[in-house]
């Protein structure tokens, strides 16, 4: 039996929800930013998720690990406010892609996620108790 | 003493099959990922070591248990991913149930031995 690799599995499952966690909040805490560093209004972002060896033997266990938070680049609303300071000519203000109803799905998601993981992370700890147990025989 | 070797074998591969199913809720969200398992399965000694058995009552000797890792063929999400994750922790929890009755059988095997060695 592996030694502690299931730990390692379940706490890259821990840090990737909690990095796709993190975007989450600054999806959110960014839905009204019309304003960017690289100019326009702010892109809502996305964590991908790959999965990573890392036990060989006896079995495969695989983690997760982010390797890319990438950006939507699907257009937001556009609003017609001409008082607005990054109105364009025309008097619309486009406004970030961002939409706070699938935020908050995917946060329950990522939460609910992270709690399995938790259960998971629990019960190899439960196990290992009880193996080591068998020494005060 | 064939009892322990069946026990370990039962610890051992629950705990293999623990770990599959901990990587299977790690990768609960990762596109094209596909749940694995490890299906238990008894394989039979060779004819050779086989206790004789002449009447119905003798007991056979327990064949070692084997396991098989097998990808679920189950369909999958828009992502290509097919972990279920309320199955996985059942899975998990039943799993764990079985690694713990292993446990528990050693624990009393040592203990009656101990038992037998004092007297």
């Amino acid at each position: 039996m592996d030694t502690f690799g299931v730990f390692k599995v379940s706490a890259s499952a821990l840090e990737a929800q909690k990095k796709r966690m993190n975007v989450i909040a600054s999806n959110m805490a960014n839905a009204n930013s019309t304003r960017t560093e690289e100019g326009g209004p702010y892109k809502r972002k996305d964590v991908v998720f790959s999965s990573v060896l890392m036990e060989q033997s006896p079995v495969e266990l695989e983690g997760v690990q982010v390797v890319d938070i990438a950006a939507d680049d699907t257009p937001g609303k556009t609003v017609y406010d001409p008082g607005h300071p990054d109105a364009d000519k025309d008097g619309f203000v486009s406004l970030p892609n961002v939409n706070i109803l699938e935020e908050m799905t995917n946060m329950m998601m990522a939460l609910r996620a992270y709690e399995a993981s938790v259960s998971a992370f629990n019960i190899s700890k439960t196990m290992f108790m009880k193996t080591l147990e068998l020494t005060r025989q | 003493m064939d009892s322990f070797k069946t026990l370990e074998q039962l610890i051992h591969f629950t705990g293999m099959r623990h770990g599959v199913l901990t990587s299977n809720i790690a990768n609960a969200d990762t596109p094209n990922y596909r749940a694995k398992d490890i299906n238990f399965t008894q394989a039979l000694d060779d004819e050779e070591l086989e206790l004789k058995t002449t009447a119905p009552g003798h007991i056979k000797k327990s064949g070692d248990i084997q396991g098989e890792i097998k990808t679920e063929t189950s369909a999958s999400w828009e992502d290509g991913n097919n972990v279920e994750v309320d199955m996985e922790v059942a899975k998990m929890t039943e799993n764990a149930m079985l690694f713990q009755t292993g446990i528990s059988l050693l624990e009393t095997k040592i203990r009656m031995f101990k038992t037998a060695l004092r007297r």
